[in-house]
């Protein structure tokens, strides 16, 4: 239940009554505000302990990551699996927008995969790059009940996640398909009972905590998933219902009466829930358990974890479909040796003391850390050396929050090449240089930080020809700015919403699902560009001439379902296009963009400007807003209110 | 919900009536017609929930939440908006057998539970029950339609109620030969003489009983059965027997002065005014120039002072013995429960009207009654407290040194009825529960085999819906006993 999905006033309210409770709160897709992580004066908080990551990266910024005491990697959803999600633009309000790092209007897509994890050793990267982000955070993995998800969990386990949730098929809120609410998805009963059978057959669950969720509403549910397997519990539609919910399912309407699955502003007034009685909820929960346990005898919780012999299938059960039921796979008891633990109590290593951040820039850097002095360093790197700088960054955030530090503060060059995650996160006031080669994910989820490469000086190839770093680059970036002199592989700024970066030339679906920034490329583009692309705009230059993509020129390699093509014209345009490309060959020496700049005149003319079509509409209005004398806020809500009506609009409709 | 905004754009618009002076002058009923224009916003209004409250039919703590008869509320809602009327009409009617009833006469308590009453006004859900149910009768969408085969069972109702009409109207429906009993010279039980005539116009009732005599169900009137026809008649001649004859013993005041002249039970009030109505005569209980008390202060205290007041009332006064209800929802009566909360209701509205006051005085109770050469003049009340004790019931206690007189001609006794009169159900050997009331198993048969019961008669005093509710399902249980366990008839 994201903050989009759910009104501020709902969301808010889960977030007080579990902070009261000691429990966790989730953000849920897409963000959060900054201004929540502030305590009230009654004590009170409204953050949200679990951050999530899902694929869209919605808001994923060092703060928000820094912020958590737990991150949790959203797999798939439980109420449906692989599906990705979608915000329609007549939700994304302005404040939605803002945690989201998109546009107003404009409608939102969560992609199906996350496009950093292609196998269960992309996975293991994510965990250990969201571990360098926030150390003091567990790392969660939110998984779906299926068969076969016991396997998939060993695999989790292997890859160092803290924490897996098993998520039944039955959460999720109205908004979900129809299709997906009733096809999709297994009752965590069974998800669970095999992830727990298959983590101590692998003694592997003595390193995990399992948690479970899916329409979780009674203390028995949460004696039946202990004994199951389970010792942590996620509880959603329950504790709304005590918010007021009144399971409407006029989620995905925006017109839900009660002000929780809306953001009409005038409905949202009508949100009437106190935390209090969630918090009250939650206890009679308790409660029930407790007295559940103590019929079986259990004197703490953690005894009673993994005891499924203690459950018993219900014979008495007089229907035709409960006939040939056999719960005897469910409640296994698989035979391990006395020694073998039933819960989390070893913990996972993630080596992190072992990292060039620890080892090497965090010591390095303590007079910008302690005293916001400058620290400018040069490093040999390996490729070994994965996610450098994300440490840093985040001890950066900690001490100076969302605005970081001045640019440049910390400037630190490096030689070599860098393993996967180079600079993943780094805040403001970080800049990494590489004269080298980089790995997949080079600036993941930049968060201000900038990125600088460029081929070592003594290379003889032509940069603008080759490939200098490796896929999806600048994945879910939200802010920063980025030089690359020479080629990035695919999937370069896919779900970007901010960042400005210049590159020689990338490869396939590039700037897809991306919804703000700017990127220019100033060499060869691979097929599919800009595919989902709502926000932000990119700056091709057209290479026809040059017999670019076979002759047919970059119109024929665009996916132009949602965007659209344009020359560049505006003079202000032009300039930005202009300070970009002189940093670039500022910071790198590209003699690509120096040549470019040379032939100004002509440079401009063969720039294609790709442009989402709802993002221009929506931009467009807020331009005329703005001349008729409204202020920038008042020209987003009244842009927005405009867009909501037009039946033009395309993206997740 | 046509339109998924249409409780935002639209707020409610109650039932339009008349202004109070102007309908105390006559014994019309109290509300014209709507707009159509706004009757479809009204419907707009409803928000199609994806759990409707509004249908649930369960009682809680003892009151009804949601429709007793589960009417298809949102889809007829939408169908208004839409203006399918006649669509509307064929929905309401699998639910419904007389809405034309339930659309007048019903507190509504689907209103009472709608989701939109959580923090708006709810749907005019009644309203619209009615107008699609009159619209029906208007455009001549109401037909008899007598059922394709008989059965050759023949099936006796006693009493002509809503239950026992429900009763008979499904029963027939499944083709079987019905004959209601009913010792009133017309039909309708309290449909008739109960509720008054500017309330629920007898032409009304008359309307339907038509009908159902079209479909060819036999009414007999005029006959109290165990009087004029005896019990073992009736058990010889029918396949099955369904008693529905209502809770009629009204409960009575044990003070002194209860013997003198002009204290009256609030039915043979209500009854003799209807009565002259319909003849067109004067009754022999009018209440013209006289200062009427009616005690209680329920509905039927309510409708006391409407009829007072229309009679020429020179003042009225209703004693309500509890306190007066709060404006909005308790804490202990949240919003799904039926809202206990301060009604005006059109009596009360029309003595205010009038006298400038809602004639109601709460906490108070008869101390005695005082009078002249054996005709009432005064009532004495005292002012009473409840006393609350955790876990025990409410105590009521007199408060010394309150009473106080008030002049009073005429005396109405309107504190409800506490049975059905034991005589008949003993004719047929059917048991009785401690509270007098007929008892009946899940399947409505009484501890006599093939006689059922149904309506007030074993629920106590209630509501018409609850009576058309239970006459619909004894008449499936009935037809379940007679067709060898089958039924033709839906189970709501
Ligand atoms: C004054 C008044 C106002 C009311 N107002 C409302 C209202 O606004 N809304 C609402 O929902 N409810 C109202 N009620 C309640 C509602 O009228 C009853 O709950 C409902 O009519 C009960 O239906 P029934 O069929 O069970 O019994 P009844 O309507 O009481 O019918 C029973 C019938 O059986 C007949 N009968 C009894 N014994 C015999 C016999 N031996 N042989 C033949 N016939 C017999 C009686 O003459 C009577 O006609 C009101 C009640 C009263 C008294
Ligand atoms: S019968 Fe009564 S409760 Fe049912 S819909 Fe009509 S007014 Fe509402
Ligand atoms: S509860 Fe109210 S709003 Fe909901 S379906 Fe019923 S009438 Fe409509």
């Amino acid at each position: 239940m994201s903050y989009g999905s759910i009104s501020r006033e709902a969301h808010e309210a889960l977030a007080i009554a579990m902070n009261r409770l000691g429990a966790k709160s989730n953000t849920g897709e897409g963000g959060e505000d900054p201004a929540r992580f502030e305590t009230l004066p009654n004590g009170d908080s409204l953050k949200s302990a679990i951050k999530q990551v899902a694929s869209g990266r919605f808001g994923v910024t060092s703060e928000y990551l820094v912020s958590a005491r737990e991150i949790q990697i959203k797999m798939a959803q439980g109420a449906k699996p692989g599906e990705g999600g979608q915000l329609p633009g007549h939700k994304v309000y302005p404040w939605i927008a803002k945690v989201r790092h998109s546009t107003p209007g404009v409608g939102l897509i969560s992609p199906p995969p996350h496009h950093d994890i292609y196998s269960i050793e992309d996975l293991a990267e994510l965990i250990h790059d969201l571990k360098n982000a926030n150390p003091d955070a567990r790392i969660s993995v939110k998984l779906v009940s299926e068969v076969g998800v016991g396997t998939i969990a060993a695999g989790v386990a292997k890859a160092h996640a803290d924490v897996i949730l098993i998520s039944g098929h039955d959460g999720g809120t109205g908004a979900s398909p129809l299709s997906s609410i009733k096809h999709a998805g297994l009752p965590w009963e069974l998800g669970i009972a095999e992830t727990n059978q298959v983590l101590l057959m692998n003694d592997l669950r003595s390193r995990v905590v399992v948690e479970v969720d899916g329409q979780m509403k009674t203390g028995r549910d949460v004696v039946i998933g202990a004994l199951l397997g389970a010792e942590e519990f996620g509880f959603s539609t329950a504790p709304l219902v005590t918010l007021g919910c009144v399971m409407m399912r006029a989620c995905h309407l925006n017109t839900c009466p009660v002000g929780i699955a809306t953001q009409d502003p005038e409905l949202r007034k009508r949100f009437n829930g106190d935390p209090q009685s969630v918090v009250n909820f939650m206890t009679y929960v308790a409660q029930e358990a407790r007295e559940y346990m103590a019929q079986l005898g259990f004197r703490t919780f953690e005894e009673m974890v993994g005891h499924s012999e203690r459950l018993e299938m219900r014979r008495a059960v007089d229907h035709w479909k409960a006939h040939n039921l056999d719960f005897s796979r469910i409640l296994f008891q698989p035979q391990l040796p006395k020694t073998t633990l039933r819960t989390c109590q070893i913990g996972q290593e993630h080596k992190l003391e072992m990292s060039l951040d620890s080892t090497t820039l965090i010591p390095l850097c303590e007079p910008a850390l302690a005293r916001g002095e400058r620290v400018e360093a040069e490093l040999p790197i390996r490729n070994v050396n994965r996610v450098v700088g994300t440490t840093l960054g985040s001890a950066v955030t900690r001490r100076y929050g969302g605005a970081g530090l001045p640019e440049d503060t910390i400037s630190l060059r490096f030689r070599g090449t860098a393993g996967q995650s180079f600079g993943a996160f780094i805040p403001k006031g970080v800049t990494l240089t590489l004269e080298g080669d980089a790995n997949d994910y080079l600036g993941k989820g930049l968060s201000g930080g900038k990125i600088v490469l460029f081929p070592p000086r003594e290379s003889t190839f032509v940069a603008e020809d080759n490939v200098i770093t490796g896929n999806v680059a600048f994945y879910g970036a939200t802010s920063g700015e980025a030089y690359i002199r020479g080629i990035a592989g695919e999937r370069f700024c896919v779900r970007n919403s901010g960042v400005n970066a210049v590159v020689e030339g990338v490869g396939d679906h590039g700037c897809e699902y991306m919804t703000g920034g700017r990127v220019v490329v100033i060499g060869k583009t691979g097929r599919n560009f800009a595919a989902g692309m709502s926000g932000g705009v990119a700056y091709v230059l057209d290479e026809s001439g040059e017999g670019g993509a076979a002759g047919g020129g970059f119109e024929r390699v665009c996916n132009k379902e949602m965007v659209q093509l344009f020359p560049l014209s505006d003079p202000e345009e032009v300039a930005e296009i202009r300070r970009l490309l002189e940093r670039h060959v500022e910071y790198t020496a590209s003699p690509r963009a120096k040549a470019l700049l040379d032939e100004w005149h002509t440079t401009v003319s063969r720039f294609i400007r790709v442009v989402p079509n709802d993002y221009r509409r929506v931009m467009e209005a807020q331009a005329r807003m703005r001349e008729k004398g409204l202020s920038q806020d008042e020209a987003e809500m009244a842009a927005f209110d405009e867009n909501v009506l037009d039946a033009r609009r395309v993206a997740g409709n | 919900m046509g339109k998924p905004t249409g409780f935002m754009e639209f707020g409610r618009e109650p039932a339009h009536v008349r202004p109070p002076l102007e309908r105390v002058k006559d014994w019309a009923e109290t509300h014209p017609g709507y707009e159509e224009k706004t009757l479809r916003e009204q419907g707009a209004r409803c928000m199609d929930c994806g759990t409707p409250y509004c249908h649930t039919g369960a009682l809680v703590n003892g009151l009804a939440m949601g429709c007793p008869i589960h009417n298809l509320i949102p889809e007829w809602n939408d169908l208004v908006y839409r203006g399918q009327w006649r669509e509307a009409l064929i929905r309401l009617q699998k639910t419904n057998n007389f809405p034309e009833f339930t659309g007048r006469v019903c507190p509504a308590p689907c209103e009472g539970s709608c989701t939109l009453g959580i923090n708006q006004p709810a749907v005019t859900i009644k309203t619209i029950e009615n107008e699609i149910i009159e619209r029906g009768f208007l455009e001549g969408w109401v037909v008899p339609e007598p059922p394709l085969a008989r059965t050759g069972m023949k099936v006796a109702v006693v009493g002509s109620g809503p239950a026992g009409l429900s009763a008979a109207a499904q029963l027939n429906k499944a083709g079987h030969e019905v004959t209601v009993y009913e010792r009133d010279d017309r039909i309708g039980g309290l449909l008739v003489y109960g509720i008054p005539n500017m309330k629920l116009d007898k032409s009304v009732v008359e309307r339907r009983v038509k009908l159902l005599e079209a479909e060819g169900i036999h009414f007999v009137t005029g006959t109290a059965v165990g009087r004029d026809v005896e019990a073992e008649q009736l058990i010889k001649d029918f396949d099955a027997v369904v008693l529905a004859t209502g809770s009629t013993i009204p409960r009575d005041l044990n003070v002194e002065g209860r013997e003198l002249t002009g204290v009256h039970y609030a039915m043979d009030f209500l009854v003799a005014n209807t009565k002259a109505l319909l003849g067109q005569s004067a009754t022999h209980l009018s209440a013209a120039g006289k200062n009427v008390i009616v005690i209680g202060g329920g509905d039927t205290g309510t409708d006391c002072v409407g009829t007072a007041i229309r009679q020429g009332a020179k003042s009225v006064v209703q004693l309500e013995i509890l306190p007066k209800p709060p404006d909005t929802r308790a804490g202990d009566n949240p919003w799904p429960q039926w809202p206990k909360v301060y009604k005006l209701d059109y009596g009360q509205e029309e003595a205010a009207a009038l006298w400038g006051a809602d004639p109601r005085r709460y906490l108070l109770n008869t101390k005695r009654l005082i009078g002249e050469a054996g005709a009432v003049t005064t009532i004495e009340t005292v002012e009473i407290e409840w006393i609350h004790t955790p876990g025990g019931r409410p105590e009521m206690r007199e408060c010394p040194g309150t009473e106080k007189s008030l002049p009073a001609d005429l005396v109405l006794i309107a504190m409800g009825f506490v049975g059905p009169e034991p005589a008949l159900p003993t004719a047929f050997g059917c048991k009785l529960d401690h509270r007098g009331n007929i008892v009946h198993d899940d399947d409505f048969m009484t501890t006599t085999p093939g006689v059922f019961s149904a309506g007030d008669c074993s629920r106590g005093q209630s509501l018409v819906v609850w009576a058309i509710n239970e006459g619909r399902l004894a008449a499936r249980a009935v037809d379940r006993y007679l067709m060898f366990g089958e039924s033709v008839l839906p189970d709501y």
